[in-house]
């Protein structure tokens, strides 16, 4: 029993440490816009929000501890049980479930919604217990680029759709593209303001392109014989390589010119203050500073294209290839 | 090919590195002795252009390590202590980069990947990603990266710890034949053995500065009793409460 209760305190402390879901949540664009959004949105948002918010909070605590080393340690099987049930409440989710069903007791109307929840929950705890074959996954699988970069802007996909906020984009794009279908006379600014979430939600990823590199990767760079610009541009071409065809069935143009000042805005976080990213979560920008003036600077030079010229595509351009060369330099001095 | 000038390194009040003179010739293998903490890495830093001295000067290839870190890095190859390797490439992924970045013609780059695959047993995990290698798979990818693009001189930070004895008789054999062909080899390592057979210069530093530099044929006693004579005499504590009658 006290064995049992031992692991179970240094489990809450290791699970209160790597408490990055929320955290995530509180430096990325995407929230930003949903907190303000909230009041005034349907239940499309609500349920976007629950779904990305409740996936990176259903896993289970015990996979903490190696399995390797649970089976070392000398508990009995009573013991063993004994931290699989109370494992679960480690998380605090786990107690906002329970809460919530003491509180819908004799509420006919919640007890579905806590049903759906608890049944979300159980399933993604369950998926999130099933090992994974290493390295195998799909988004893994990305096709070659031409050119000397290739094999940096196919490590740089390979990173990004290791985050939530790809996901989240995706999960935009592909509800409008179901609208489309099901509403052919979409108007003309949905289209635009649902651009403009899809490149918001893959924004916050532009303010911290090495986060995902770890140490191993910042200090190749450093070894490699290769400019700062060019480590920008591999790592701007991949972020491309995602958000052009997010925006495909949006506004295409609205959205490459949206991207393009969403990088230019966030090479400087990216550069001068990296932040270290953990994959499958929500990528955590710099300061909110930052996240609103590439909120301002997209939503701009989206309308702009969109509504006024396509002469705001090649200033975006023009801005963001001016970010690349100056960056760089920084990136070679920071390296 | 190395050539060191009264090389400092500085971190606020501790230094690192203290007035090191260094020469290592053309072809030559060099092994850096030290404990944990006496300034090997940070020495291969300055040399290898990544990090800038606080006085003295590093050259490699003839160039000024930190005033060319660009053109030097093309012509050195590095195996990093933290191997520096991408979670998201795979092994073959990592030598092909190499290539490109090196500037390799795309077919002879491709020829060497095999080779070195070939060479350091590493054809069945051509396709497996560095975060799913085991550390020996790791240590094999970065020594050929190291060695792909043809480099004039090779740094390596303790390249023969954690990894099996076939492979490290197999990196041992080609360092050798890389100074055979006239490149010059600089390594850190803690083992003793594989640095005797191996070096033909010892150069050893105790808390920042050189105590020993010669050629290994002109050690006064075996290596592992000049390193303990010199750097640091183990000390073995006798640990009481280990043992069956006690609990």
């Amino acid at each position: 029993m006290a064995r049992a209760v031992a692991i179970l305190k240094a489990l809450a402390v290791a699970y209160r440490r790597d408490w990055t879901a929320f955290q995530s949540l509180a430096g990325n664009n995407f929230f930003l816009i949903t907190a303000f959004l909230l009041g005034k949105a349907g239940s499309f948002v609500y349920l976007i929000f629950g779904l990305v918010l409740l996936f990176p909070l259903s896993t289970d605590p015990l996979r903490k501890i190696p399995p390797s080393r649970l089976a070392l340690w000398p508990l009995e099987r009573g013991e063993h049980w004994l931290l699989r049930l109370a494992s679960p409440w480690i998380n605090p989710l786990t107690w906002g479930i329970a809460a919530l069903a003491i509180w819908g007791i004799g509420r006919s109307v919640t007890v579905g919604l806590v049903a759906l929840i608890a049944t979300l929950f159980a399933a993604v705890f369950l998926i999130s217990a099933v090992p994974l074959p290493h390295g195998m996954g799909l988004w893994r699988r990305v096709p070659p680029f031409p050119g000397p970069l290739n094999q940096l802007i196919r490590k740089n996909l390979r990173e990004i759709l290791s985050t939530l906020d790809f996901y989240c984009a995706l999960i935009l794009s592909l509800a409008v593209c179901l609208s489309r279908i099901l509403v052919p006379n979409l108007p003309r600014e949905a289209l635009l303001a649902m651009t403009v979430l899809v490149v918001a939600a893959m924004s916050s990823y532009a303010q911290c392109l090495f986060g995902l590199d770890g140490e191993g990767g910042l200090s190749r760079y450093r070894l490699l014989p290769i400019r700062g610009w060019r480590l920008l541009l591999a790592k701007d071409a991949a972020f491309l390589a995602v958000v052009v065809p997010l925006t495909l069935p949006l506004a295409p143009l609205a959205g490459l010119g949206g991207a393009l000042v969403a990088l230019a805005v966030g090479h400087s976080p990216a550069v001068e203050h990296p932040r270290e990213q953990t994959r499958w979560r929500f990528s955590t920008g710099g300061a909110l500073g930052n996240g609103l003036i590439q909120m301002v600077a997209i939503a701009m030079t989206a309308s702009g294209i969109y509504s006024t010229t396509l002469w705001f595509l090649p200033l975006a351009a023009a801005v963001w290839a001016a970010s690349v060369w100056w960056y760089g330099r920084d990136l070679e001095r920071m390296l | 090919m190395i050539s060191c000038r009264n090389l400092t390194r500085r971190f606020g009040d501790f230094t690192a590195v203290n007035n090191l003179n260094l020469e290592v010739d053309k072809g030559k293998i060099c092994a850096f002795l030290g404990p944990n903490g006496a300034g090997k890495s940070t020495t291969v830093k300055m040399m290898t252009g990544l990090l800038a001295p606080t006085s003295g000067e590093v050259k490699v290839c003839g160039l000024d390590a930190a005033a060319n870190p660009l053109e030097l890095k093309r012509r050195i190859g590095v195996l990093p202590e933290d191997l520096g390797l991408f979670d998201d490439l795979t092994v073959e992924e990592h030598l092909l980069l190499t290539g490109d970045i090196y500037g390799v013609p795309r077919a002879e780059s491709r020829a060497r990947t095999t080779q070195l695959l070939h060479a350091l047993s590493l054809e069945h995990g051509r396709r497996t990603f560095a975060a799913s290698c085991s550390h020996g798979m790791r240590k094999k990818t970065a020594f050929a990266m190291a060695l792909l693009p043809n480099p004039q001189v090779i740094f390596m930070d303790e390249p023969f710890e954690a990894i099996d004895p076939v492979t490290a008789k197999i990196m041992r054999d080609l360092l050798q034949s890389c100074a055979r062909h006239g490149v010059t080899v600089f390594l850190t390592s803690h083992i003793l053995s594989m640095v005797e057979r191996i070096a033909d210069q010892i150069v050893m530093i105790r808390k920042g500065g050189m105590v020993w530099n010669s050629p290994v044929g002109e050690l006064p006693q075996s290596l592992e009793d000049h390193y303990f004579d010199l750097v640091e005499t183990p000390v073995v504590e006798e640990l009481e409460w280990l043992g069956p009658s006690r609990s």
